[in-house]
């Protein structure tokens, strides 16, 4: 075995390599510590000639291949498994942003790039890259596009998928595609580049992509909503898209549960409410036309204030706050992104990150808390989430003072009683975290025979080894 | 008792700044304005002072182009009663609001002004100073806490190294510091009721006021960009640099 590090040692070279288990360590265990692993060594690779030739020694050394970038997955999809016969492949050190072409509204990027960095050379360039979601100030673009990550915009721009036009891959066998086409229309056979995005690095390592972009917004409005139900969030939501014309771009809901944790647990967040509410909705909305000035000044902020006020008289609004200023929007935005965060903070947790029609939210919601609390009746319910996409995280927080040990147990009738409720609504199991380790399972099991042996076939063709992030997604 | 503050338009605290390519001043266009942060935490407190009965009217005051109808509309959203703007397209400098403040001052008789220690696009640190001497009023600067009785108002000051409690006399000029209060969100019933609030509208011609610039810009220029910093192999070297190069040991 030590002559297989040599011979990553001689591709990769001594900064590219790390053996010792402090240093492998980070990279071994999940952001939340619910997984921990085993790997013979971390690879960080320079460049894709450099991931192409570890993955092409692998593949002769029978050694799986565990690709991670910013290892802020909420499923364990970028760490090893337990075993140790697996290496991990970091793109940690890809940060090269390669071209930028704000004519052309894209950027190339090499798989490592953060998510923030990629969000700011747009901004520098007056222009939009969409993707937003809490880990972003750590996640890389690699990870978010192998999970088509989805966050806190999709509602206006997509999901990851629709936000990337090319990509480059280095094939379970070593070798590189150089599919980096900056083109809008493209039908030259099987989509290979859909194929790999949300393909968790199951069927090959993507190094590199050329990303979508938009115009930066030039007028944003953002308020916080304290709203009688779902119901009257989704009412809300339905409405609003005609009242900003088209221009909300976030609309997140909260329970009461969660924003006391982050109350609790986050220092310096603040209500902004007098009141307590049951329910909260996050509303954004953004237009690329700047605010109009002079004699009929204004834009969305009095658009949203109009609508909001209306919305207030019919019952469909309790309270609401509009932002004066962006340190009050970013604050609100706080409150909303700090959740998991605060969840963290107070203990253990099991996290349902579900999906479902948009207007099938409210019943689901009702029916989840009720299916959540006869599973378990001490069960804290945290409900959060992309209530514009269908999208839920329905998580269930350890009864207070319960550690893992002792909540662990209950999770698996938890999990059961929220998926099953959640396939009776013909909904999804993982709308936007993935499967990776946690999830292979309940995937497994809620989808059907034909779903499932179609993945393996397409997994067994591309990666017939069976050594790129193995035991993720689907077993074979 | 009546308090005035004052609320200046500013570009937003979080937007990067840029310098206009011919070195007149700061891009605008296009650019977030808000409230001044300082002069949020004067509404804030005048505010509050009116909720605990130490003040019976709250009036925002705003200096400069017609978009400050926004910046008042915001302070009467917080809780303000109603808005003065002195409407001007000119270029206006601490000593020229000052002027404008003390016009206003003469004709509503506040018993106090709040202002914002100084505005965060020019950072001047002047207003609040020249009307206290403009009205001949006490002054307290840096303001930590407030305390309003029986004629005098004790203000506790960020000073360096410390505080200072003072007691002064009212009528009084105020200026606040960031840790005087934590500014509340504007709700929507007050949002949607602030459009209601009178906002008067006068021009410095009116209140006999020259608001001619006094100082002249000569240039403006980014800030020098810090440079990249080096790794040191040992401590050794370390302690070389420092008292070598940087000097400072």
């Amino acid at each position: 075995m030590s002559d297989f590090v040599e011979k990553l040692r001689a591709i990769v070279g001594d900064k590219g390599l790390i053996t010792d288990e402090q240093g492998k360590h980070p990279y071994v265990t999940d952001w939340r510590e619910s997984f921990v692993g085993n790997a013979l060594a971390v690879v960080r690779p320079a460049n894709t000639r450099e991931v192409a030739d570890v993955v092409r020694l692998c593949a002769a050394e029978k050694v799986s291949v565990v690709p991670q970038g910013g290892n802020t997955g909420l499923v364990g999809g970028g760490i090893p498994q337990e075993k140790g016969r697996e290496i991990v492949l970091s793109l940690n050190r890809m940060t090269r942003i390669t071209d930028i072409d704000p004519i052309g509204y894209t950027m190339t990027v090499e798989a490592g790039v953060i998510l923030k960095t990629i969000q700011e050379t747009a901004a520098a360039h007056d222009r939009l890259f969409p993707l937003s979601l809490a880990a972003e100030g750590s996640c890389s673009i690699g990870g978010n596009l192998s999970t088509n990550a989805g966050g806190v915009q999709v509602l206006h721009y997509g999901n990851a998928r629709q936000l990337v036009l090319g990509l480059e891959v280095v094939t379970p066998q070593g070798e590189i595609w150089n599919g980096l086409r900056a083109l809008k229309k493209d039908n030259t056979g099987y989509d290979l580049r859909d194929l790999y995005l949300g393909a968790e690095g199951t069927l090959g390592i993507i190094t590199r992509a050329v990303l979508k972009l938009w115009p930066k917004p030039k007028d944003v409005a953002t308020a916080w909503v304290a709203v009688p139900s779902p119901e009257a969030a989704v009412a809300l939501l339905s409405g609003a898209h005609a009242a900003s014309e088209d221009n909300v771009t976030s609309c997140e809901l909260m329970g009461r549960q969660g924003i006391d944790l982050v109350l609790q647990h986050i220092p310096g967040a603040t209500d902004p409410l007098s009141g307590r509410h049951d329910w909260y909705v996050l509303f954004e909305w953004s237009s690329t036309r700047a605010r109009r000035e002079g004699a009929n000044a204004g834009g969305l902020r009095e658009k949203m204030e109009a609508y909001l006020g209306e919305a207030m008289e019919q019952g469909l609004v309790l309270d609401a706050t509009i932002a004066q200023n962006e340190t009050q929007a970013r604050a609100l935005w706080a409150l909303r992104e700090n959740h998991t965060e605060a969840s963290k903070k107070e203990g253990p947790s099991v996290k349902h990150d579900i999906s479902v029609a948009v207007s099938k939210i409210p019943a689901f919601v009702t029916e989840g808390l009720a299916a959540m609390r006869k599973a378990l009746p001490e069960c804290r319910p945290v409900t959060f989430g992309h209530v514009g996409d269908g999208n839920l995280h329905f998580n269930c927080q350890a009864p207070a003072g319960w550690d893992k040990a002792r909540f662990l147990p209950h999770a698996h009738a938890v999990n059961a009683a929220v998926y099953d409720l959640v396939v009776s609504y013909g909904g999804s199991i993982s709308a936007e975290h993935g499967i990776g380790l946690l999830k292979v399972d309940e995937l497994a099991h809620y989808r059907s025979k034909v779903e499932i042996d179609t993945m393996r076939t397409i997994k067994r063709a591309l990666d017939p080894q069976n050594l790129m992030n193995p035991g993720k997604i689907v077993r074979v | 008792m009546k308090v005035l503050v004052a609320v200046k338009r500013v570009i937003d605290y979080n937007v990067k700044i840029r310098v206009k390519a011919d070195n007149t001043g700061v891009e605008t266009a296009n650019v977030k304005m808000s409230m001044n942060p300082f002069d949020e935490i004067a509404v804030e407190e005048a505010i509050r002072m009116k909720e605990k009965g130490a003040a019976t009217e709250v009036i925002a005051f705003s200096a400069g182009p017609a978009q400050c109808q926004e910046t008042i509309r915001t302070a009467l959203a917080m809780g303000a009663d109603r808005g003065v703007l002195v409407q001007t397209d000119a270029e206006l400098q601490p000593l020229a609001v000052a002027k404008l403040l003390k016009a206003v001052v003469d004709k509503e008789q506040p018993g106090l002004v709040i202002v914002g220690k100084q505005a965060i696009d020019d950072d001047s640190n002047q207003t609040g100073q020249m009307l206290a001497a403009l009205l001949g009023w006490s002054v307290g600067t840096f303001a930590n806490k407030l305390n309003v009785a029986d004629g005098s108002v004790e203000v506790k000051r960020e000073v360096d190294g410390g505080l200072e409690n003072i007691k002064i006399k009212m009528p009084a000029v105020i200026t606040t510091d960031l840790r005087l209060n934590e500014p509340r969100y504007a709700s929507l019933p007050n949002i949607m009721k602030a459009k209601k609030k009178p906002i008067e509208t006068l021009a410095p011609d009116a209140l006999g006021v020259d608001v001619a610039p006094r100082l002249k810009t000569l240039k403006v220029e980014e800030p020098p960009k810090r440079k990249a910093g080096i790794k040191v192999k040992t401590v050794a070297e370390l302690v070389e640099k420092l008292r070598n190069e940087a000097g400072v040991i």
